[in-house]
């Protein structure tokens, strides 16, 4: 059973993914205990299926942070977690808040086998209501669903998939079928202004290139073709791995306009050099998926009184703090950094006993 | 190419003719070259080159540029665009500043010198003036005198070849 009788907690983290997991260790840290809340069976979010970008070294890709973080906080009792539990309701207590969570029940076919389940993750039982000092807000991102840009043919044209099911293709140990002639094509619903997806998802590029690589390492015969507006910069590191990235694969600037069942395989509409319009067909058409606010947004703004955030995403109130891709989109190690400033946030929150700093807001 | 050489209010100039606003938003993706019907025949009309020249000001060579008369307004690339930049509005934006400035194409001068001095582009006959009678809509002939009146004096004192377009 459930050893919350106290049903008090400094800091109240919803969503154990990268930014949850990390705003309860630097908590912790600071000698903060917390309850780390999690709707589903597992900790660890999205970025816990992620697999391996490295060939001969390190990619820098975050990916092996999750499960440094998972086994960090399974160390600390400071850090009391709770997962199938979902807030329903908050009211204000003084400066913190009073938040009522709920059990959810376990989905259907649950624990695949990427996910065991870890010592630290205990069901919610019963309805719990939570006297919290502060709340951070983690509850992550919304990938976006390729499907609603059916001119790209997902879910329509076979051999279209998205980037988020070539990473588990990969994760899995190759690529799907035989693929050989590979297109990725980027800004799968980001700068968008017809979805009303304006901004850049910030992560795509650097995602989409890795598994460009990667695909390239495990089938050195295949040939890649990287559609882009223009690639993001991630700094010094990232122009060298650019550069060399540009010399083995085939940029083209240019977004397509279509893409349709072929003879073998998917095929590609789009402007080739001379800016003529041209075709070409290929095994496998993976699109680079953008980042959405989380779906739970609008639930949250209104529990909790908070002013909606640049794109839909969360912005932080008086006692709630916001980390991660929750806030806007960002890598694995922005969100690391992003919820370590939340809960240093937190604590001046706590130390005060007033509305933490609202300077911080997302990039997006 | 120098910035010496551009024009940076040109795409301002654009955006406020009717259907220019477009413009603004345009990232130069390129799904509308991808998709344009045009293109497929005739290789070196680009939309994106069109408005990517435009944003970056090169005023003379946009506007004498004989391809932005080649647009068929087939609206493909208004489907496509993820910025909904309205591409093929942008480019009757830009013809109609082409017109304004004497870039008209010979054709489109030829029409506008037969408006200005019939009042039409076709020759009107019997069936048109029957329907117009149906209609309850005085006869005309091809006198000039007949479109002044229904237009009245503004159209007898035409434009200069070039601006009608």
């Amino acid at each position: 059973m459930c050893p919350l009788s106290a049903q008090n907690t400094p800091v109240l983290i919803i969503g154990g993914g990268v930014a949850g997991l990390t705003a309860a260790l630097e908590l912790d840290r600071r000698g903060l205990p917390s309850l780390l809340v999690d709707k589903g069976p597992r900790l660890g979010g999205q970025a816990r299926g992620f697999c391996c970008k490295a060939l001969v070294s390190c990619a820098r890709c975050g990916a092996c942070r999750v499960g440094d973080l998972l086994e960090q906080v399974a160390r600390r009792p400071g850090i009391q977690v709770l997962t199938q539990a979902l807030p329903v309701a908050a009211q204000r207590q003084g400066p913190g808040w009073e938040v009522t969570l709920i059990p959810q029940p376990a989905p259907e076919g649950s624990a695949p086998a990427l996910a065991p389940a870890l010592a630290m993750e205990r069901p919610l039982a019963q309805r719990l209501v939570v006297q919290a000092g502060a709340v951070i807000l983690a509850v992550g991102h919304q990938v976006f669903d390729p499907a609603r840009k059916s001119r790209l043919g997902h879910g329509r044209v076979p051999g279209v998939i998205s980037a988020g099911q070539l990473e588990q293709a990969l994760a899995q140990g190759g690529l799907p079928g035989q693929a050989r002639r590979i297109a990725f094509i980027q800004c799968v619903g980001s700068r968008d202004q017809v979805l009303g997806r304006l901004y850049c998802s910030r992560v795509c590029c650097g995602f989409a290139l890795r598994l460009a690589r990667l695909a390239r390492h495990l089938a050195p015969e295949s040939a890649v073709t990287f559609f882009h507006m223009d690639v993001q910069d991630y700094g010094q590191a990232w122009r060298a791995e650019l550069a060399e990235m540009r010399a083995d694969l085939r940029f083209i600037r240019a977004i397509p306009g279509q893409v349709r069942r072929g003879q073998e395989g998917p095929v590609v509409a789009y402007a080739g050099e001379g800016g003529q319009p041209q075709e070409e067909e290929f095994d496998l058409v993976v699109l680079a998926t953008g980042l959405e606010p989380p779906t739970a947004a609008p639930a949250f703004n209104e529990m909790f009184g908070l002013q909606p955030g640049p794109e839909g995403f969360l912005a932080p109130g008086a006692g709630v703090l916001v980390a991660g891709t929750a806030a806007g989109p960002r890598s694995i190690a922005e969100s690391i950094e992003h919820a370590a400033l939340a809960a240093a946030q937190a604590g001046l929150h706590l130390a005060a006993g007033q509305p933490a700093p609202r300077g911080e807001v997302a990039h997006a | 190419m120098r910035l010496n050489d551009c024009d940076p209010g040109f795409k301002q100039e654009i955006a406020r003719e009717p259907g220019g606003q477009g413009i603004q938003a345009c990232f130069a993706c390129a799904a509308c070259t991808a998709r344009c019907p045009v293109g497929e025949l005739k290789p070196e009309y680009d939309p994106r080159r069109l408005l990517r020249l435009a944003v970056l000001g090169r005023r003379e060579e946009v506007l004498a540029s004989p391809l932005i008369w080649l647009c068929c307004s087939c609206q493909s690339c208004s489907e496509v665009c993820p910025q909904d930049v309205r591409c093929s509005d942008v480019l009757t934006a830009i013809k109609n500043l082409a017109a304004r400035a004497g870039y008209a194409p010979p054709s489109g001068q030829a029409m506008a010198r037969q408006l200005a001095a019939h009042g039409r582009l076709l020759t009107v006959g019997e069936f048109e003036n029957e329907k117009r009678a149906e209609l309850g809509l005085p006869p005309v002939s091809e006198e000039p005198a007949d479109y002044q009146a229904i237009l009245g004096a503004e159209a007898a004192a035409p434009r200069p070849a070039g601006e009608g377009a």
